[in-house]
């Protein structure tokens, strides 16, 4: 119960610091996403149900927030996503081994393109922007960017746990 | 239900995934960016693409319904044919009738078979025309194809007619090409009989026989039936004639009653004369 309060906090601080602060970290417009990396933890640390719902949760939760472009609904499927991909990774004997090693940032990485793939194929409909064409100039370096986010965690991770 | 509910504990994963893939699609339906209105056609475009090209794949339960609503109509436009079929018969039979009204100076009454009997020795059959008709006893019935018989019996509105399928039956006859006379009876069976014929007249089959001056009752040369054989039988005066009556009293439906009234002076005053 009280980790689940934890979760809801930092969830809600994140998603604040994702729409506020994370903006200032922007590289050519290309901003990290804090919120997959976090959604990526919790189904890591909980497994594939707790990971889809983190996910769904944050994403509408980020919709309702932003309420850009009349989307609702947008973000909560892309991060839907994200939690149940990050969920092949759980693994209950080895949670720490993962947070801390390389399939943490792989699974960042594959729920970021992911995310990306979905976003950008509903986003761009209907305007002359290719999908493909932003996901290879926005998406891309998205998850890539957000990908080395990631690592800060990983290695605090590993530094605590595994040295 | 147990089972059941060990299966969907062991897919919560999956099932969860698709309830928030659902509901985040629900909400976004419920948009109306630009981006939701060109999906919305897409989508709308694929699925039209989908039946279009799958359409010749039959949907079980629709064709289930379909074959339901096919036999209903089915059994609706087999009795419409039949009772179209029906009408038409009636017009024809009708026209015949019509025709034969008017191609005679007697007076008709029209008349439908209500009831009738072929299978005893005096078959009769019932007409739903009566006295108030002005229907009366010894009138003759007929048909475009023949003489059909005469009333016996009447009602206000019902009349019964003795059909030359009856034993009783006797009708003054003549055949059409040699003008030899005879009585026409029925003996039984299918055929008529012209008697009292003598065996050195000229009669062949294929003659025809018709109703002659001499009857009393029936006005002349209204057709009974073709001569379908002729015999000599050794020692006999007069020579076997079968006829084959015109009129089909199997299908019988509508006749005339002939208001025709004998000469009532001749048969006075042939009925002077000591027999």
């Amino acid at each position: 119960m009280r980790r689940t309060a934890e979760y809801i906090l930092l969830s809600l601080f994140l998603i604040l610091l994702q729409t506020s602060v994370v903006n200032f970290l922007s590289i050519a417009t290309i901003v990290p996403d804090l919120l997959i990396v976090w959604i990526v933890y919790i189904a890591i640390r909980q497994g594939q149900f707790v990971g889809t719902i983190a996910g769904f949760v944050i994403g509408l939760l980020l919709d309702l927030i932003s309420g850009k472009d009349g989307m609702l609904g947008l973000a909560a499927m892309a991060k839907t996503v994200c939690g149940f991909t990050a969920g092949y990774f759980y693994n209950e004997n080895k949670t720490v081994q993962t947070l801390g090693g390389y399939r943490f940032i792989l699974a960042i990485a594959i729920a970021s393109l992911l995310h990306n793939v979905i976003y950008f194929l509903i986003f761009l409909q209907g305007s002359e922007i290719q999908w493909w064409g932003a996901l290879l100039w926005h998406g891309v370096p998205t998850t890539v960017y957000t990908t080395v986010f990631g690592l800060l965690p990983m290695f605090a991770f590993a530094r605590k746990y595994l040295s | 239900m147990r089972r059941l509910f060990d299966i969907l504990l062991l897919f919560k994963e999956y099932l969860l995934f698709v309830c928030c893939i659902l509901i985040s699609i629900i909400l976004l339906s419920s948009n109306d960016s630009d981006q939701i209105r060109t999906i919305r056609s897409l989508t709308v475009a694929t699925v039209g693409f989908l039946q279009d090209t799958f359409g010749f794949i039959p949907n079980y339960f629709d064709l289930k319904e379909e074959n339901k609503i096919l036999r209903e109509r089915n059994v609706m436009l087999a009795d419409e044919v039949s009772r179209l079929r029906e009408g038409k018969l009636e017009n024809i039979r009708l026209r015949e009738l019509l025709e034969l009204k008017e191609r005679t100076p007697y007076k008709y009454v029209s008349a439908n078979v209500v009831a009738k009997n072929l299978q005893l020795l005096r078959n009769t059959i019932t007409l739903d025309v009566g006295e108030d008709d002005g229907v009366k006893a010894n009138m003759p019935i007929l048909t475009d194809a023949g003489l059909v018989g005469k009333v016996i019996a009447t009602s206000s509105r019902y009349a019964v007619g003795q059909i030359l399928l009856n034993n009783d039956f006797r009708a003054s006859a003549k055949v059409q090409r040699g003008r030899v006379d005879g009585i026409v009876l029925w003996q039984g069976g299918e055929h008529l009989l012209l008697k009292n014929v003598a065996k050195t007249l000229d009669v062949q089959p294929g003659d025809l026989v018709m109703t002659s001056e001499y009857s009393s009752i029936f006005p002349p040369g209204i057709k009974i039936g073709v001569v379908s054989k002729t015999g000599q039988a050794p020692g006999a005066l007069f020579q076997t004639v079968e006829i084959t009556p015109t009129v089909d009293f199997s299908r019988l439906e509508e006749v005339f009653v002939v208001t025709y009234f004998p000469d009532t002076s001749r048969i006075a005053v042939q009925q002077r004369i000591p027999k």
